[in-house]
């Protein structure tokens, strides 16, 4: 928006470059450049940077978001991080959750893509089938397994009668967590398709040279398939691991009780870290020390991506294109 | 003779794991469907059944009226093609910029752009939620507005991909006839992209419709979304939940995003695998 401000006020006319003098084209271009990129960078800044900013400055102080009578109080909160076990204990939480949803998801959502890409009948079909839940919006995917798990009405406990079990509380501790987990494994299909399109480059003639050579197809897949697979399967991984740090709709929408009070009824099972964040701000009014949890888990996923990006740059493989280099402007 | 015997068999297991998986994945929404079927009293019986005894259709119906899932809808709709139209010009906008223009800070402004695709967008959401609260923004659609219009740093990033693969010449033959960039924009490249600006408004919109976070922070019990209505609404006077009514309800809630990905699933395979995701 600035950009679109700067550009009309200086004497430009919006006629493209005719002859001009140098500085005066490239400061044209400039002011161009600005006026189509401006509204990201302000959006950048209004949404995304000051809202940072905000949550810092409150995460210094002992603000409720309410009262007037708030002070400064230095770097205290973030020393509560470390010593609030129900802290420490979302995050191992979350941990497992992470291990037990990412590798899983990204390792079934390529093997039923290896399943699909080959040409049979009915593939479409079935890569429909298989597809489906994931663009499933997540609310109704969990109304739909707080449905099937129901303690008096559900599949789960229909199956469990069946074999003569008495009916099962799964929506409770210590069932919830796996319940939460299926539900997310349900979605599998959005790395399935990912993984898929990914197949679609692996060169034909080099699997047919493998093959006349004698390689079995499990030497193939893992010599050549894999590697050209690397970037698409890193890039899951990184996106997986941001995204079950940051976990907390599903917990919410699983709660046995609905609306604003929600979040105080998470079973201890789904009380990931996010849930913690989230019930320190809107259940007990902690704007400050939420603040705190939140510029820790920012500055964590920070951490992770380096790291992450530090590893598979090792052990990725590019088609000898440095990805960074792409850019050409 | 025996290979084609083994071959049979392969193909044998091949079609039954498929069909495992196809069970597997559509077994939750064949329940739910069922269960929008079941009339009240089946919802409560031991052994749990799995077929209703008659289908109940009415409760389609019922689950229209059992709370106003037609002004419900209406927010989402009015929502979700706010956030798609503005997000997808916005981002095509910002892609053209990114994609054609330079200027000193063009690469610093990139790749800060790629980084906020790793950003955690809820960590963001509720201090930005706070803020419209102090701007007295919140129960207005603004704040979807203002996001709308800032772009979607992906979309930005899969548009510019796309634009790069455009020929200079065209352009260039542009600018030499006197055409401004705003009109190379809005002339040439939009028209020559409408795979991407179908993709990008599907998958917005879509994300819109399901999104149940932000409305549940920013909008009130009459102006909220339908993804936010399902999971309060649908409940009696104890408060517990009326399954067959809200199982209803979120099968209309899920049909139109599943039409949506139906009619444009083949173009979405594709357009994954040509728009340099790779």
């Amino acid at each position: 928006m600035t950009a679109t401000l700067a550009a009309s006020t200086e004497d430009a006319p919006p006629a493209p470059e005719v002859k001009r003098r140098g500085r005066g084209r490239s400061g044209q271009r400039t002011r161009t450049f600005y006026l189509f990129v401006g509204p990201w960078i302000a959006g950048f800044v209004l949404l995304t940077l000051f809202p940072l900013g905000y949550a810092f400055w409150m995460s210094l102080t002992n603000t409720d978001g309410l009262s007037p009578n708030w002070s400064y109080v230095g770097f205290e909160n973030y020393v509560r991080v470390f010593q609030d076990t129900q802290t420490i204990e979302s995050l191992g939480r979350t941990g497992i959750f992470m291990l037990a949803t990412v590798p899983t998801g990204v390792a079934a959502g390529l093997a039923m893509a290896v399943l699909l890409n080959r040409d049979f009948r009915g593939r479409t079909l079935f890569r429909a089938l298989f597809y489906l839940p994931a663009v499933v919006p997540g609310v109704a995917a969990a109304l739909t397994f707080k449905i099937i798990f129901d303690k008096n009405a559900g599949a789960a406990n229909a199956a469990v009668g069946a074999v003569g079990g008495e009916p099962i509380s799964w929506l409770a501790d210590p069932y919830t967590r796996f319940v939460l987990i299926l539900m997310i494994l349900w979605g599998v299909g959005g790395s399935m398709i990912i993984s898929l399109a990914a197949l679609q480059d692996v060169p034909r003639e080099l699997l047919e040279a493998a093959k006349v050579d004698g390689a079995s197809p499990a030497y193939s897949f893992f010599k050549i398939t894999l590697p050209i697979l690397s970037p698409i399967i890193f890039f899951q991984v990184v996106t997986g691991v941001i995204g079950s740090l940051q976990v907390f709709v599903p917990s919410l929408l699983l709660a046995p009780v609905n609306g604003p009070a929600a979040v105080t009824a998470v079973p201890e099972g789904n009380y990931f870290f996010m849930v913690h964040v989230y019930a320190e701000y809107f259940a007990k009014s902690h704007f400050g020390y939420a603040s705190a949890l939140l510029w820790v888990l920012f500055a964590f996923v920070l951490l992770i991506t380096g790291i992450v990006f530090k590893l598979g740059n090792r052990s990725v493989f590019y088609g000898g294109v440095d990805p960074t280099e792409k850019e050409g402007s | 003779m025996v290979d084609a015997v083994a071959r049979r068999a392969r193909w044998m297991a091949f079609y039954i794991l498929l069909a495992a998986l196809a069970i597997t994945f559509s077994g939750p929404l064949g329940w739910l469907i069922l269960t929008a079927l079941k009339a009240p009293n089946e919802l409560s019986v031991f052994p749990i059944q799995l077929f209703p005894e008659s289908p109940q259709w009415h409760n389609f119906a019922d689950a229209l009226t059992f709370v106003d899932f037609l002004g419900y809808a209406r927010n989402s709709m009015i929502l979700s093609t706010l956030t798609a139209v503005l997000t997808t010009i916005s981002s095509a906008w910002m892609a053209y910029g990114f994609a054609r223009l330079s200027a000193p800070g063009k690469k610093f402004w990139f790749g800060l752009l790629i980084s906020t695709m790793m950003m955690p967008s809820i960590v963001t959401l509720i201090p930005t939620y706070l803020m419209f609260a102090k701007m007295g923004l919140v129960d207005t659609y603004v704040p979807w507005i203002l996001w709308g219009l800032s772009g979607a740093a992906f979309m930005i990033f899969l548009f510019r991909q796309f634009f790069s693969g455009i020929p200079k010449e065209l352009e260039e033959a542009a600018v030499l006839d006197g055409c401004g960039h705003v009109r190379i924009f809005w002339q040439i490249f939009l028209p020559q992209s409408w795979p991407m600006l179908a993709a990008c408004m599907v998958l917005t919109f879509t994300g819109a419709w399901g999104d149940f976070i932000a409305p549940s922070l920013l909008l009130s019990d009459d102006t909220t979304t339908l993804a936010v209505a399902l999971t309060r609404g649908y409940v009696n006077e104890q408060g517990f939940p009326v399954q067959n009514l809200l199982a209803a309800g979120s099968t209309m809630f899920i049909l139109p995003v599943l039409l949506i990905f139906l009619f444009f699933q083949r173009f979405f395979v594709q357009g994954f695998s040509t728009s340099g995701l790779k």
